[in-house]
């Protein structure tokens, strides 16, 4: 990872499209601005994260055997973690 | 009565009032507003959040207290706006709202829960969201086998 040091009111320049500017620092975190050409998305890590874990949540029950999967999940609650 | 096709339950009759609107519906799916939970006692503790709108669509899920007895909630001021629940204070559990884990199974053996972005449901208006936390105090991908039998949430 890169990791750099910016103050409010200096950018990071990544590739040739995006800008990120550092517009304040907070309390409540920093504010950041972000110059990109309108096709590029930028998205909250941990909704990005949300979006995978939601799309594996719905497909996982037609690709695992439905019945084999809630059994194993049965098997995982009655047993707890004592028996680990 | 109206009802609901479902794939892996068959058609499910369920009256107005128990059915949740997601005003944002959930993130990868922002067009699906219209859940049902089902919960049927041979799959205790699971539940399922079933699509009113894609029969196929149907998410397992967890009350997250059986995911993490100890879990403590942390819904945005901006999620409980949305949420139509008071500002200020966390809801109360199993009262004011119902707050489930999604759970994924990547494989029959390998079963996690998403203890990092809860859905939480108001009892009593009916309203629905995913709530991301802004801590990363919990797991996105909480490993199963750690789940206690708890039959509340």
């Amino acid at each position: 990872m890169l990791v750099l040091r910016r103050k409010p009111g200096e950018s990071l320049l990544i590739g040739d499209d995006v800008e990120i500017e550092i517009l304040a620092i907070t309390p409540q975190g920093a504010k950041i601005g972000i110059r990109a050409p309108r096709e590029t998305v930028v998205l909250r890590k941990e909704l990005k994260i949300t979006q995978q874990q939601n799309e594996e949540a719905a497909h996982g029950l037609t690709v695992v055997d439905f019945k084999q999967a809630l059994e194993n999940l049965r098997n995982n609650s009655r047993t707890g973690p004592s028996l680990r | 009565m109206p009802s609901v096709q479902t794939k892996y339950f068959g058609i499910l009759s369920c009256r107005d009032d128990e059915v949740f609107e997601f005003p944002l519906g959930l993130p990868a799916f922002d067009d699906e507003k219209r859940f049902v939970l089902i919960q049927l006692p041979e799959h205790a503790p699971l539940v399922f959040l079933q699509s009113l709108t894609q029969a196929a669509l149907c998410f397992p899920a967890f009350p997250i207290l059986a995911a993490d007895r100890e879990y403590q909630l942390a819904v945005s001021a901006q999620d409980l706006a949305a949420l139509e629940l008071e500002c200020g204070r966390q809801p109360e559990l199993g009262r004011e709202v119902m707050v489930l884990a999604l759970v994924s199974l990547h494989d029959p053996i390998t079963v996690t829960a998403n203890l990092m972005a809860p859905i939480v449901l108001n009892l009593t208006t009916r309203r629905g969201l995913q709530a991301i936390r802004q801590d990363r105090l919990y797991s996105h991908q909480y490993p199963v086998e750690r789940c206690i039998l708890e039959t509340s949430c």
